[in-house]
């Protein structure tokens, strides 16, 4: 069997959503033939069943012919081993199949939103790359799955019709015209159930949203009040729920009884066909325990070629999502300029806004608006285009990825991945791991490690674990252990107690002592440790100088102290 | 393990028999008109035996013959509507209970079993557990029983044609029987690491989403691309697993299926052929035989998924357990007179041996602005918790007018204290709906009024009280969800106001002049105050500093300044580089 990951997904045929599903299913040609052939042999062998049974009662009870019997008997045993066998090859191949689609997708999917990177929440909402890996992803590897069992059903369908048209024409007619019939009328009956199930759905879905608010809102609750409030409404939706789950049933009872009935009668049919040709002698008795075994097994074999040819349907739908995905391109250029030329030691500015930082001091900016921090940061940081430019060259002009190496901005959109904390605060390259000792120190966030079980050794989940104040110190430790040469850091210390607040803003300073940092911020706490102060508003900077010289400005003091008035 | 207890089988069990035997008349209905249905589908083959053996017989017979098989179908169909509907009915109905009492349940939970739990387990159990249940108690229980009663009344009928007949049917029980208990015991734990290893994959994609900044900013990419090959690695093994699992399993089922119809056709035929049973016998067998597959098969499929629904209802019921030990005290007044709060040797812990706080004591006076500085973590919203009754402390006593907090019902300890913290959480609902919560029956005059007081007017009639807000509409920023708790507050009344943070999400001057408009809202009221802003402990009657789970400094403000102990140095700290103290 095939082994998985590959390490590398290859490339795509992108052309169309039906090419990339074709793509995908002709990336394991063996596994693939072999289970369509398998899944062909599996339904054959069920097919023949009924066929064995009436020659064992012709030929064998009919004809008291004890040989035929007991041949015929084996021949119906023989087909049931044949048809496990070759259902579970066929499951084995289908596997490698369904998986290798939806792995492969997941890896290009993957690879597509880490290259965007940032750009990502631009171009796509973040709903419609999470729903690749939630549905899609399912949708796909499903329906390569049943093309196996589909294939088989199709095959089949053609040899049975054949059969029963040599067996008898006109019962074989009858069989051929009715079960697709009922397969139709079935089909309907379905539809109006899952129009129904639909509404069902969206209750209960507004029934659990309800249940998830109570839980996220239960510490306000238990503040203010109100539980009964909310028990009050929670019967009353769930009561919804129940009425709305009445009307389905009524109608799935309705379909349940469809699907007995309809091919029920069509069996009555044949069988009354069937006895008055057995009667006058024009048919076989085996033959017509035969018929009454076909017309149940077509009706099952027809459901299955026509719940493949609906999930294809919808597996192009998802294939469409993914086409798309896979389509985007970064909008930011990489240059080519040599990035050796970024490890002179030179200014970065930003002409838009007249920001210049001189290296190796550590510069805060304080922005009259917190929009105004955000743009800047994205412009030295080179997340968007601008005449950002170090040493009086665009930062375009080099490639992307040296410039990130170079300036490394940590923003409120920062985030701790799931896994070994230690390794999530060092990862990503150029990380010495004994730096991160120090960084946790600088950053204040030793006691949230200590106060961890396994210390840096703990599988955390993400950022979401930790309190707003810990997510801060965390992140900050992990920029300050990558040490990049100029960082960039947007409210660092804005979730903080005013303890830990100074602590961290006079180790900040000491730390980084010889290296440019740059901190966006409105505390006074932090602007008194920097070398340098910039007051920027309306996107422009406005003065400059120490936070002591500044704060004789009346606009930089109505923006960073929390002027306290005798009251 | 779980922080919330999980019901013991038999607790399962009894109450699973509790729930039956209280619609004794709706199930007796459902299932008698299941085995109706059932009867009448065992016809057809019978008839069709008799068909074979009369096969030179008049036709007259054939169509009358004929008839009757269709009455049987038509009667089949009808019944087996009614059946399902009624058992479906009665399905929804229990249900809704039961989901409804669970609620219930969880609304009464003790903060602190919420707390540790972590809300995530509490959700699980309100959506994944209760979707389980549905599933279960809709589909798996009707469906096995239907099957159930299926299979017993289809070898009673073989018994009724031919008593030895049953022989060739027994042949594949052995096999079922093992190979089915060798499956199921490896099947749960099998399907559930490769249900958790596909969450794992798809919270990859998500992870990689949400934080694609930061993938940009320290070069991830990579490292995201082995994670997802990480991922992927243990998906495919896990599905191998149950790969390897149904590739043991299901030849021998389908085997064990096929065994009895080829063996009532061998030993059937040859016991004909010996003049012991007639040919309409075997026939029919045979038929019976080929329609047990079917309900065998389901019975044995839902077998699987019983057992995950009766792991779902453990957990649900293991949350009564829970709310039912801790009981929220007995109901006794307090005497409208209180002569405040009186804290008195407090000390609390979260996890057993680390005490969060240790020896509090405090007194607050009726009426008086208090605020409680101090770093993070030393303990300042655990006293608040405490202060508003929200769990009671580990040791020691809080009293209200000379009454132990804990002991009074929620009800009446609502009117004494209220708790504001700075989680920030808005319902879903209107935002009218989301302010009765307070007050159910206030009028809308009221409503303005308390959003006025909280600064939240002016957003508020822009946006209509009749708005649709909370998860999935319109968002509201942080700092209006916090003005709305504020309002909430205005409208409650209460004679105590624990504020913890309540405004840290504002910016500062709008935070100050809120709560000064607040102040005078509550006047007369007490005011416990936690805040890491100092302004807050400035405009306070009296000062107290938390450090390391203890109160190091209390006093008015100018007195600590003066003292120039730890609140000195912090007020310094905070207004480190100001030209001037204002004051």
């Amino acid at each position: 069997m095939h082994h998985f990951p590959e390490p590398d997904p290859g490339r795509p045929d992108l052309r169309s959503p039906q090419r990339y599903l074709l793509w995908l299913a002709t990336r394991h040609p063996a596994a693939a033939s072999l289970a369509v052939v398998h899944g062909v042999l599996c339904t054959l062998a069920q097919a023949l069943v009924p066929y064995a049974v009436g020659q064992a009662v012709d030929q064998g009870l009919v004809d008291q012919d004890k040989q035929a019997l007991v041949l015929w008997s084996g021949v119906v045993m023989g087909l049931g081993v044949v048809q496990a066998i070759t259902g579970t090859l066929r499951d084995r191949c289908s596997l490698t199949n369904r998986f290798g689609a939806a792995f492969r997708t997941m890896q290009l999917v993957t690879r597509k939103a880490a290259g965007l990177g940032a750009e990502l929440p631009r171009r796509a909402s973040a709903g419609s790359v999470v729903s690749v890996g939630a549905t899609d992803i399912t949708r796909i590897g499903a329906a390569l799955e049943s093309t196996a069992r589909g294939g088989g059903a199709v095959v089949s369908i053609v040899v049975v019709a054949v059969l029963m048209l040599t067996l008898s024409w006109q019962l074989g007619l009858v069989a051929l015209l009715g079960v697709p019939l009922i397969a139709w009328g079935v089909a309907r009956l379905m539809r109006l159930l899952h129009g129904h199930q639909q509404n069902l759905r969206q209750e209960q879905g507004a029934l659990t949203d309800l249940s998830v608010d109570i839980i996220e809102g239960l510490r306000v609750l238990r503040g203010i009040g109100g539980e009964e409030i909310f028990a009050g409404r929670y019967r009353e939706r769930s009561q919804r729920v129940r009425h709305e789950g009445v009307r389905v049933a009524t109608v799935e009872a309705s379909v349940v009884a469809g699907r007995l009935l309809f091919p029920g009668l069509l069996v009555t049919a044949i069988v009354w066909l069937g006895a008055h040709f057995v009667a006058t002698g024009r048919m076989s008795a085996g033959a017509l325990i035969a018929f009454y075994g076909y017309a149940v097994f077509l009706a099952e074999q027809l459901r299955r070629a026509t719940t493949m040819v609906d999930q294809l349907t919808r597996a192009v739908v998802s294939c469409r999502r993914v086409v798309d995905l896979l389509l985007l391109e970064r909008a930011l250029t990489s240059g080519d300029r040599d990035p050796a030329e970024l490890s002179a030691r030179a200014d970065l500015s930003d002409p838009a806004s007249g920001l210049r930082i001189t290296p190796g001091r550590l510069t805060a900016v304080a922005c009259a608006s917190a929009g105004d921090a955000h743009a800047l940061a994205d412009r030295v940081g080179r997340y968007e285009d601008s005449g950002a430019a170090y040493n009086g060259v665009p930062l375009s002009a080099y490639p992307l990825a040296a410039v990130r190496r170079k300036i490394m901005v940590v923003d409120h959109e920062a985030r701790l991945f799931s896994g070994e904390l230690g390794a999530e605060l060092s990862s990503g390259p150029g990380t010495a791991a004994a730096d991160l000792d120090t960084a946790l120190d600088v950053a204040s966030a030793n006691d949230i490690v200590e106060a961890l079980p396994d210390g840096l050794s703990q599988e955390i989940s993400g950022s979401r674990e930790f309190s707003g104040g810990q997510q801060q110190r965390l992140l900050l430790a992990r920029a300050l252990a990558h040490d990049p040469d100029v960082l960039v850091l947007v409210e660092p210390t804005s979730a903080l107690d005013a303890h830990t607040e100074a602590r961290v803003a006079a180790r900040l300073a000491r730390h980084r002592d010889g290296r440019s940092t740059v901190v966006f911020t409105t505390s006074p706490m932090v602007l008194d440790q920097a070398d340098h102060v910039v007051y920027v508003e309306d996107g422009r900077v406005a003065a400059e100088g120490s936070h002591g010289e500044l704060l004789r400005d009346a606009r930089y003091r109505s923006v960073v102290t929390r002027e306290v008035s005798v009251s | 393990m779980s922080a919330l207890p999980v019901a013991t089988s038999r607790e399962v069990r009894s109450q699973a028999r509790r729930l039956m035997r209280q619609h004794p008349r709706e199930l007796a209905f459902s299932l008698s008109l299941h085995v109706l249905a059932t009867l009448a589908g065992l016809v057809a083959p019978q008839l069709l035996g008799h068909l074979v053996q009369e096969a030179d017989g008049a036709v007259d017979d054939v169509t009358s013959i004929a008839l009757v098989i269709c009455a049987a179908v038509v009667a089949q169909a009808t019944l087996t509507r009614f059946a399902i509907l009624a058992s479906l009915k009665l399905g929804e109905k229990v249900l809704a209970r039961l989901r409804e009492e669970f609620v219930g349940r969880v609304l009464t939970l003790p903060m602190s079993t919420v707390e540790k739990a972590g809300s995530g387990e509490l959700i699980t159990r309100t959506t994944r557990d209760i979707d389980v249940l549905a599933h279960t108690v809709q589909m798996a229980v009707p469906d096995s029983l239907v099957a159930f009663a299926t299979v017993a009344l289809t070898l009673g009928a073989i018994v009724l044609t031919a008593p030895v007949l049953i022989l060739p049917c027994l042949i594949a029980v052995p096999v079922l029987w093992l190979s089915t208990r060798w499956y199921l015991r490896r099947a749960r734990a099998g399907y559930l690491r490769a249900n958790a290893a596909y969450a794992q994959l798809t919270g990859g994609l998500g992870e990689t989403v949400d934080g694609a900044r930061t993938v940009d900013a320290f070069g991830l990419a990579d490292s995201r691309f082995a994670r997802v090959n990480k991922d992927i690695a243990e998906s495919y093994e896990a599905e191998r697993r149950t790969l390897y699992l149904r590739s043991v399993y299901l030849p021998i089922a389908d085997t064990g299926y096929m065994l009895p119809v080829a063996g009532t056709l061998l030993i059937g035929g040859l016991l004909y052929l010996g003049g012991h049973v007639s040919l309409a016998a075997v026939t029919t067998v045979t038929l019976y035989v080929q329609q047990l597959i079917g309900p065998v098969d389901r019975l044995l499929y839902w077998m699987d998924e019983l057992q995950v629904g009766g792991a779902s209802f453990a957990r649900i019921l293991g949350v009564e357990a829970v709310s039912e030990t801790s009981g929220d005290g007995r109901p006794g007044a307090v005497e409208e007179s209180g002569q405040g709060i009186v804290v008195s040797g407090v000390r609390h812990a979260y996890r057993e041996g680390t005490d969060v706080l240790t020896d509090v004591n405090l007194k607050v006076e009726p009426g008086e602005r208090l605020a409680i500085v101090g770093p993070s973590g030393a303990g300042k919203s655990t006293l608040g918790r405490l202060l508003a009754g929200v769990q009671p402390p580990s040791g020691g006593t809080i009293t209200v007018g000379g009454k132990p907090l804990a002991q009074l019902p929620l009800s009446e300890r609502r009117k004494l204290v209220m708790l504001v913290t700075q989680e920030h959480h808005v319902f879903r609902g209107t935002l009218r709906d989301n302010l009765l919560i307070a007050r159910p029956r206030a009028r809308d005059e009221a409503l303005e009024e308390a959003l006025r007081v909280v600064d939240a007017w002016q957003w508020a009639e822009e946006l209509g009280l009749d708005t649709e807000v909370g998860s999935g509409a319109t968002a509201l920023a942080p700092g209006q969800a916090q003005q709305l708790a504020l309002a909430r507050l205005v409208l409650a009344d209460p004679r105590t106001v624990v504020l913890d943070e309540a405004t840290s999400l504002l910016d500062p001057r709008a935070a100050r002049h809120l709560e000064r408009a607040l102040a005078q809202v509550l006047e007369g009221r007490t005011v416990i105050a936690i805040a890491h802003r100092l302004h807050t402990a400035h405009d306070a009657d009296r000062v107290v500093v938390m450090e390391d789970g203890q109160v190091t400094e209390a006093g008015r403000h100018d007195e600590l300044l003066g003292q120039g102990g730890p609140y000195a140095r912090l007020w310094h700290s905070w207004h480190a580089g100001k030209a001037a103290p204002a004051d």
